[in-house]
């Protein structure tokens, strides 16, 4: 009975943990428990359905069996799949994290958490356009509360920044929605693809209109060129495990863009002026992240620059539109989240033994586990930059294959310097850190179990990325197959559960 | 198959000594030993293949995507390499088992150590070019690690880093050289690259590729200008050193140029770059070797000449040359390894490596004389030690290059000028250290244990041997080398020290005599070349990096300066912009379908709205007027929705006006009283600007689809609302069932809400004005009787009004969402009218509680549709009759809309009552004013 | 009447974003809001003004498309909840910096664009 119900678990079972978690009065300790449990059961089953998605059948939900278009329909195909893996498994690194104290400095920390999950996974999930916004509206709210948790001045003041924008995103969202709508009369986002592929003259030149209003929405959450500036403060001020779960934020944008890119725009005349917007965007956030990384002062602003670096390379990837560049940037994707993560994980480790100096990359106290955190911070560091062994060189070298044309000289140019300039900021960075002389003595802070848990777990997916590359990768060509980007989508579906030919 | 472990046993085999880190000195030494060993031993295993002309290779899928395999090939020139970096690598353990500090970790050094030789490993060993980059970066990051070892010196911790950015730039100029190499070739895989060298030779990016991988190959082998990172490397212990930067990974670059030079090689291009780029560091290096006082610096400057005669043999390119640069890695990587070591133990046992402070130690300290003067005679190249041989071949390989036509002279002119040098500084080093007097008042030191003096001895003795009996050392492994490079080509070698009177000989003597000469009058000289200042380039590294790092940080700061206000501006533009590119595309903006006329209701509400809108906006600085103007807009906006047949949105807009408007009150009473001061005209300019733009781009649009026809999917849902919904009021059963999810999600946001804004109040410090502006305090009567009294009788009726509007939602306008909001207003009006502590005693509910308990029922609601095998969400209902209310039919879809009313009431007041509670508990009395 | 009701959107819209560009926390609320108004009309128009159309079967002959309404009363009801945050969030904000301005820095020296 659960098989049909498949692909809406990953949005109840967060969604029932919250429940529990904000229904009953619990201890901390048990709220850890459920929370982890759930968070557990969340990379179990996230691990299923890439296992189904990998038959290649695109599993359609038709919510209160309305069919689609007509009803809203969730789509569980390769590309979601992924992301709720990678939501999933990022999701337990930051948990794991939290349970050592961080969660109890606020109200409810496992409950919001839990539901900004289920609004990622939504988001992941959703094949409507208006119930991507409530989804949305979901994980901004929740991100909301989860980048205030434990109050101060900062987080206050880089929040208040973050809430306005995304206040504007949404209107923005609204009235893009409203002109889709209008232009089109659907809102089922393949449906939409076909009806504006159908249409012509003005009516196509205004779907394009929303089109593109739609994409200055998606840029936003993704942080492209002129709209990231909120970011660094925003990520460098949020708690570590918050600010780790954030790394998927802006993957969720990403994952926004490629998905309307492919299911609506792809074949209509909204698709070029978007690509070539993402293209220009994405190399602009590119070299622009760059000086950023070279010129931060700390640690958490560095690691979030080395974020947007990313943005870039993936946004540019998206603007490419060749199934290549599709699937090494969903390879990248997955590998500069889990790694981001880790870094802001390993920046509060470091924060906590270095006393008054922080993670302003200024001569400080001795850290009192040095040994263990320098090799944290290597290990990430090098995935970080995309030196090898780890699973960052390798998605950059995809990337700058994929990339081969003569246009995508650009891209290798920038993407190469943006390596170089990563290496000399991180190895500066810890050597700052870890070996300049260092002035007082170490106080006695340790590392917490579950921290260390949590970051070696976020660790651990580097090598693992590295060594099963090759179904890895396979796995990404065939999702990019499946997007089918520069093709023409196929007829809508009709019942349920079922096929898309 | 075995070559893989070949390349395994040092990667894996570094942990070892993590293990035997507390076993004592010998023990961890002897463990450390085990990996080399055992890929020596694997290696000569193979050697019989190797012999037999057939290649051992080993192929593993890695990733296809990429056409990264995990592809071994053990080849001469393979081999060659291999042996160098075991052997000397197995020496080198030995040897810094004595070098450390008892105190340091040696565990951690050596484990990084084996690390480095499996990289470098990797790297001879590469079948696939990617792999090769791999592990290149790798040796990178290894010797990073090494250089750096002792952390607490200023000058490691620069060189390392220097190091590691100078190498990694080569490194990734090499990647962009070896992914064009594919994109030309087709395939990563060295078989085909190397068989490929017309097609590369041919194609338009060849002149790239070689700049490419040519930047790469001289950062690595510190040739000139990229050899300045070098000197700085020798921060590193001595062991490191002598591996790393005197035998193996420096080596990597002209092993590289090697393994290339089939499929890039013989063009007039890479000839001359290699030769000239060669020729200037071979010179370079020397000259300034002789002008060194750190016996380190000496040995440093002189592995930059020794590396720049290698890439200049490879550059002349014919056979004999490339023979000759093959012999010469192997005679270089022999004695200049000798001569680090006997550096080291110099260092060791005196405490100085400064020529101005040793002398006459040859009594004090024979065996370590013995070896260095060895050493150094090779390295001077003076027979019968191996040295002589290269060069001897290397001023052949010059005189009868046709490379340079006219300059051909000149150049080996230059090249016996090197030979001078090379003898001078060489001729420094041993005088400088043995003879002359003993300079410093310490105690004569004495020779090292024998451990730290057998390495050292044997090299030496190995750089004699192969001196004396070239043919059979030295030649074969030579020979099968440079067949992997050149193939058919390879010369026959006539190795010998006498091979009768000729031109090189003569050369060679007068470099020796001239080598003399400089020696003896070295000090005249440097006090020459003191004259002309000379910029280490490590300053100007430096420096660069930092103007860089200001530059950069420069720029953040100025476009990010932290002002909302820009952000937003930006977001707006880019908005506009996009929005307008479209726009542009449109022809006519007015559609098809005609306008409606005008009628005098809609001027005047249009009027007011307009009015109330650019009221509030002017009137910004006086705050209660701007909300008051903004409740104006509020109200005509409902009655726009009646105008337009939407009474569901019209009560929602009323039902939710009421509840903003008594949220934004009380934040009036928590935010400064005191209207802002001006800002410059320019920036309100600015803002209408921008704002304006916005408006005019909505209106447009708005306007343009307004006045087109579009067939929406709406027919459905008015067939289907009756037969499938159960209610004739559509947009509810839209909202409860069709979309039902959409109203899921809605009202998790307003729980969340709810709880996001608890988690904001509570353990918040508040300002609490006593009074207002003028200073009059707030009235004493906190609860008004008479506000009381109509909140007591307006409970019931408006409790009932909801359960009405509740009940009758799925068929007239109404549902659980409105009546939920009225609930909330009427109990509000009682913590109004009564005060937090009154209400809460007789109202004991837990908002969150009843929130969540709502976002559950909605849940449960969706789930069970699960028990009858339909998907989440799946409504039923039938019909009842109910006195009074008459007939109604109950949906499961109302018991979701109960949970959506729950949520709604809990979420509601648990944002205002929380606010509420807050200002009543700590407002402060007027009492404790005055 | 068409032309009206865009004229009346764009106002909204242009006054409420001039609202939201002002540099304190209030003003922001109130463009807020504005805002919203503008994007539920235009939202809501995009079923088309009709009179006497209620979507309410057996009320009106021609009723008009309900969808967007059931979308603009779910965008009110989300647009309420982020309003209410924004309100105790410019009080927290106001109590933690102890300014209402939202770069939460004293004085008034506004940054050059």
């Amino acid at each position: 009975m659960i098989a049909q119900h498949l692909p809406i678990l990953p949005i109840l079972l967060p969604m029932l943990a919250a429940l529990v978690l904000l229904g009953l009065r619990l201890d901390d300790a048990r709220q850890r428990l459920i929370s982890t449990v759930a968070t557990l059961l969340l990379v179990a089953l996230a691990t299923l359905l890439v296992l189904l998605a990998g038959s290649d059948e695109i599993r359609l939900y038709a919510l209160g069996n309305w069919q689609a278009p007509f009803g809203i329909v969730l789509t569980l195909d390769r590309l979601a799949a992924l992301m709720v893996l990678l939501t999933a498994v990022l999701a337990l690194g930051c948990v794991a994290f939290a349970c050592s104290g961080e969660d109890a400095q606020g109200s409810h920390f496992h409950g919001l958490f839990q539901l900004q999950l289920m609004g990622l996974n939504g988001a992941f999930l959703t094949g409507d356009l208006f119930n991507l916004f409530v989804f949305f509206e979901i994980l901004l709210l929740a991100s909301y509360a989860l980048l205030m948790h434990g109050g101060g001045k900062a987080r206050v003041g880089a929040g208040l920044h973050y809430v306005v924008l995304n206040l504007i995103g949404s209107a923005l969202f609204l009235i893009a929605l409203g002109v889709l709508y209008g232009a089109t009369g659907t809102l089922n986002m393949l449906d939409m693809g076909q009806r504006m592929a159908a249409l012509d003259g003005d009516q196509a030149a205004l779907a394009t209109t929303g089109a593109l209003l739609l994409v200055v929405v998606f840029s936003l959450k993704a942080a492209a060129l002129p709209l990231y500036f909120w970011l660094p403060r925003t990520y460098a001020a949020a708690p570590a495990p918050v600010a780790a779960l954030f790394a998927i934020m802006t993957k969720v944008g990403v994952y926004a863009l490629l998905r309307v890119e492919s299911l609506i725009f792809a074949g209509t005349p909204a698709s070029a002026p978007v690509q070539t917007w993402l293209w220009v965007a994405g190399l602009a956030t590119l070299a622009l992240a760059t000086l950023g990384a070279l010129g931060a002062r700390d640690l958490r602003m560095l690691v979030a620059y080395l974020v947007l670096v990313s943005v870039g390379a993936l946004l540019a990837a998206v603007g490419m539109g060749q199934r290549a560049s599709d699937a090494a940037l969903l390879y990248y994707l997955v590998h500069s989240t889990l790694v981001a993560a880790a870094l802001f994980l390993i920046a509060e480790l470091i924060d906590r033994q270095r006393g008054q100096a922080g993670t302003r990359l200024v001569c400080g106290r001795r850290l009192n586990q040095q040994r263990l955190l320098g090799g944290l911070f290597m290990v990430a560091a090098i995935g970080m930059v995309g030196l090898p062994p780890l699973s960052g060189a390798l998605g950059k070298l995809w990337l700058l294959q994929a990339a081969g044309s003569e246009q995508g000289l650009w891209l290798w140019a920038l993407l190469l310097l943006a390596t170089l300039a990563a290496l000399i900021a991180l190895s500066r960075a810890g050597s700052v850190l870890f070996w300049a002389s260092h002035k007082g003595k170490p106080d006695n802070q340790r590392v917490r179990p579950a921290q260390l848990a949590g970051v070696l777990w976020l660790l651990a997916c580097l090598p693992l990325l590295t060594l099963f590359a090759g179904p890895i990768s396979g796995y990404a060509e065939a999702t990019a197959a499946q997007l089918g980007r520069s093709e023409v989508v196929s007829t809508p579906p009709t019942t349920g559960t079922g096929v898309r030919p | 198959m075995s070559l893989l472990w070949i390349l395994l046993a040092p990667v894996a085999g570094s942990l070892l000594p993590l293990l035997a880190a507390q076993r004592g000195r010998l023990l961890l030494t002897l463990t450390a030993l085990v990996p080399p060993l055992l890929a020596l031993l694997l290696l000569g295993l193979t050697l019989p293949d190797l012999l037999a002309g057939d290649m051992p290779h080993v192929q593993l899928s890695w990733m296809p995507a990429l056409g990264l395999d995990l592809a071994l090939r053990l080849d001469g020139l393979g081999l060659l390499f291999a042996l160098l970096i075991l052997g000397l690598g197995s020496l080198i353990i030995v040897y810094a088992g004595y070098y450390l500090h008892r105190d340091e970790a040696d565990a951690r050094f050596l484990a990084y150590l084996l690390l480095f030789m499996g990289a470098m490993l990797g790297i001879v060993l590469a079948d696939n070019l990617l792999l090769l980059w791999l592990f290149w970066e790798l040796t990178g990051l290894a010797s990073f690690l090494l250089i750096g070892f002792w952390s607490k010196l200023s000058d490691a911790r620069r060189g390392a880093r220097m190091s590691l950015v100078v190498t990694s730039t080569g490194g990734l100029a090499l990647l962009a050289g070896i992914l064009l190499i594919g994109q030309e070739v087709g395939s990563l895989a060295l078989g085909d690259v190397l068989s490929a060298g017309d097609t590369l030779r041919a194609s338009p990016h060849y002149p790239l590729i070689v700049a490419l991988v040519l930047l790469g190959a001289f950062a690595k082998s510190a040739q000139f200008p990229l050899h300045f990172w070098l000197p700085h490397a020798m921060a590193a212990p001595t062991p490191v050193s002598a591996f790393l930067h005197s035998a193996t990974m420096v080596k990597a670059g002209v092993f590289l140029l090697a393994r290339l030079t089939p499929a890039l090689g013989d063009t007039s291009l890479w000839a001359l770059s290699l030769s000239l780029i060669g020729l200037a560091t071979l010179l370079y290096g020397a000259w300034f070797a002789l002008f060194e006082r750190d016996l380190k610096g000496i040995l440093a400057f002189s592995t930059i000449s020794h590396l720049g005669l290698i890439t200049l043999l490879l550059g002349l390119g014919s056979p004999l040359a490339i023979a000759a640069a093959l012999l010469h890695v192997l005679n270089h990587a022999l004695f200049k390894a000798a001569l680090f070591m006997s550096a080291g133990i110099i260092d060791h046992e005196t405490g100085t490596r400064d020529l101005g402070h040793l002398g006459g130690l040859a009594r004090a300290m024979p065996l370590t004389a013995t070896l260095t003067l060895m050493a150094a005679a090779a390295m001077a190249g003076l027979p019968p030690f191996n040295g002589f041989l290269s060069k001897e071949l290397l001023l052949a390989a010059t005189l009868d290059s046709r490379l340079f036509g006219g300059l051909g002279a000149a150049v080996t002119l230059l090249v016996g000028l090197a030979a001078l040098l090379s003898v001078g500084y060489s001729l420094r080093l041993a005088y400088g250290v043995f003879f002359g007097r003993h300079r410093s008042d310490a105690p004569l030191p004495h020779d090292p244990p024998r451990g730290m003096l057998a390495p050292g001895l044997l090299l030496a003795g190995l750089c004699l041997l192969v001196g004396l009996l070239p043919m059979t050392l030295a030649a074969p492994l030579v020979t099968l080398a440079s067949q992997a490079v050149q193939g058919n080509a390879t010369p026959a070698l006539d190795l010998a020290l006498w091979h009768g009177p000729s031109l090189p000989l003569a050369i060679s003597l007068i470099a020796v005599l001239g080598g003399l000469l400089a020696a003896m009058r070295q000090p005249q000289l440097a006090r020459l070349v003191a004259l002309f200042p000379r910029r280490d380039a490590r300053w100007l590294f430096e420096a660069a990096v930092i103007r860089l790092t200001k530059a950069s940080l420069w720029l953040t700061l100025k476009l990010e300066n932290g002002s909302l206000q820009r952000y937003l501006a930006l977001l707006l533009l880019t908005a506009v912009a996009m929005a307008g590119l479209g726009l542009s595309q449109v022809e006519r903006l007015t559609g098809e379908r005609g306008v409606q006329p005008l009628d005098g209701m809609l001027v005047l509400g249009a009027a007011l709205m307009v009015f109330g809108a650019i009221g509030s906006a002017l009137s910004h600085r006086w705050r209660l007027v701007s909300l008051l103007m903004l409740s104006v807009v509020g109200l005509s906006v409902a009655l726009t929705f009646v105008r337009f047949s939407a009474p569901d949105l019209a009560l929602t807009q009323l039902s939710v006006e009421v509840v903003s408007m008594i949220l934004l009150m009380l934040a009036l009473f928590f935010l400064p009283q005191r209207p802002p001061p001006w800002v410059s005209t320019r920036r309100i300019l600015r803002d209408l600007l921008v704002a304006g733009l916005c408006g005019l781009v909505v209106a447009s649009l708005n306007y343009a689809l307004l006045t087109r026809e579009s067939q929406s999917i709406a027919d459905f849902f008015l067939r289907e609302s009756v037969p499938g919904g159960g209610g004739t009021n559509v947009v509810n059963v839209i909202l409860v069932d069709f979309r039902g999810f959409d109203t899921f999600g809605e009202i998790t946001v307003l729980t969340l809400a709810g709880l996001a804004t608890y988690k904001l109040l509570n353990r918040m410090k508040l300002f609490m004005p006593a009074g207002n502006v003028e200073g009059i305090h707030w009235s004493r009567h906190r609860h008004p009787m008479i506000l009381a009294v109509i909140a007591q009788i307006l409970l019931p009726l408006a409790l009932l009004v909801s359960a009405y509007i509740f009940l009758r939602g799925h068929n007239q306008p109404g549902g659980g969402f409105i009546a939920g909001l009225i609930t909330a207003v009427a109990l509000l009006l009682q913590y109004l009218a009564r005060g937090y502590d009154w209400t809460r005693q007789r109202l004991p509910l837990s908002y969150p509680l009843v929130a969540v308990s709502g976002l559950a029922i909605a849940t449960a609601t969706g789930l069970a549709s699960w028990l009858f095998g339909y998907p989440f969400l799946t409504s039923t209902f039938g019909h009842f009759q109910l006195p009074l209310i008459g007939e109604i039919e109950l949906a499961s879809a109302l018991l979701f809309d109960l949970g959506v009313y729950l949520a709604v009431v809990g979420a509601t007041l648990m944002i205002l009552v929380n606010l509420g509670r807050v200002t009543t508990v700590h407002r402060p009395s007027i009492e404790e004013e005055n | 009447m068409e032309a009206l009701f865009a004229a009346v959107v764009g106002t909204l819209t242009a006054c409420g974003l001039f609202l939201m560009l002002r540099g304190r926390t209030f003003p922001v609320i109130v463009g807020l809001t504005l805002l919203s108004y503008a994007v539920n009309l235009f939202l809501f128009s995009m079923g088309g003004l009709n009179t006497h159309a209620a979507p309410v079967i057996g009320e009106s002959l021609s009723p008009s498309d309900p969808l967007p309404q059931a979308l603009v009363l779910t965008a009110i009801v989300i647009g309420f909840a982020m309003t209410a945050f924004m309100v105790i969030l410019a009080i927290r904000a106001r109590s933690e910096l102890g300014n209402d301005h939202v770069d939460g820095k004293q004085g008034d020296e506004e940054p050059p664009r």
